[in-house]
């Protein structure tokens, strides 16, 4: 059974009791303890000027509707004041500062379920990466 | 007064290429290099009885800057992989979904750390335009389960 791990270590000193989270998780298919089989990883680069793109990983596919795929994605800008802005179909979700990454689960509750990414502000180019983890697809009969 | 987090990502779900990803992000605010400096603290909920979608986060209820480089960690502490907290984005109004769009479903144990632009009705989007949002984007949680469910979250943000 495949294996895939998700750890986050995360420290504030914002307050006088210092916040530390160390969370584990085994990333399993929906509603079962076996591990999710198939993943999708890659770079790619957006600029400003290419306006709003529904990402190469954000297409969401009937097989995986409602079930436990996980998304991460990190802004390898190098310009602090360059951001990929993420939206989840046309609702806005946040900005990915340079350095800044995101891991989240994706539902693809139907295929406006896209994530759609834009490189902000004017001038910006951000290069990104992504990892995609899914559950596994059903083969179908070739034509 | 630094906010680090760090992500490692191990997995063997191929046999022939092994792989991992690591990545650390320092939270900053918006366009600079100046760490956060509000959070909400690590707070923890309880959900029982219900399976109804309801507001973890209410936009009018807390201070955060709309557009600021915010953060949002959450995590179903339960350990039973067949039970969720179905997260989405919008308006939890009537006890029922009214106007949101679900990111993802966490299942126990899983987590999920994610920007937040905290969105409020009709803001103004980057480039100036009125954005026509009918309801703001608080960010909504449903229990899958009526058993007592737990969660633990923090908001990280300018």
């Amino acid at each position: 059974m495949a294996t895939t791990t998700c750890t986050l270590t995360l420290e504030s000193d914002m307050l006088s009791s210092p916040i530390n989270i160390s969370a584990s998780t085994t990333i399993t298919k929906a509603d079962l303890t076996t591990g999710l089989e198939l993943i999708e990883m890659g770079r790619g680069t957006i600029a400003e000027s290419d306006g709003s793109k529904t990402a190469e990983f954000g297409l969401p596919t009937a097989l995986g509707t409602r079930k436990a795929a996980k998304l991460f994605l990190v802004n390898k800008a190098t310009d602090p004041t360059f951001y990929i802005d993420v939206d989840l179909h046309d609702t806005h979700v946040g900005r990915l500062y340079a350095g800044d990454w995101m891991f989240v689960p994706w539902s693809m509750t139907d295929v406006a379920a896209e994530w759609v990414i834009e490189a902000e502000p004017s001038g910006a180019v951000c290069p990104y990466e992504f990892a995609l983890f899914q559950e596994p697809q059903t083969l179908v009969t070739h034509s | 007064m630094a906010t680090i987090a760090e992500i490692n990502i191990t997995s063997d779900i191929t046999d022939s290429i092994s792989f991992s990803i690591s990545e650390t992000m320092t939270m900053t605010k918006a366009d600079g290099n100046i760490d956060l400096e509000q959070t909400t603290g690590l707070a923890q909920r309880t959900y029982s009885g219900s399976t109804d979608q309801v507001d973890l986060i209410t936009i009018a209820n807390e201070n955060i800057t709309v557009n600021g480089a915010n953060k949002v960690y959450i995590r179903n502490t339960g350990t039973d992989k067949t039970k969720h907290f179905k997260i989405t984005l919008g308006q939890a109004g009537g006890n029922s979904p009214t106007d949101t769009e679900e990111i993802g479903r966490l299942y126990g144990g899983d987590w999920m750390l994610f920007p937040y632009d905290a969105y409020p009705l009709d803001a103004d989007d980057t480039d100036g335009t009125t954005v026509g949002h009918a309801n703001n984007v608080d960010i909504c949680v449903a229990p899958s389960s009526t058993d007592k469910m737990t969660l633990e979250y923090a908001v990280f943000h300018q």
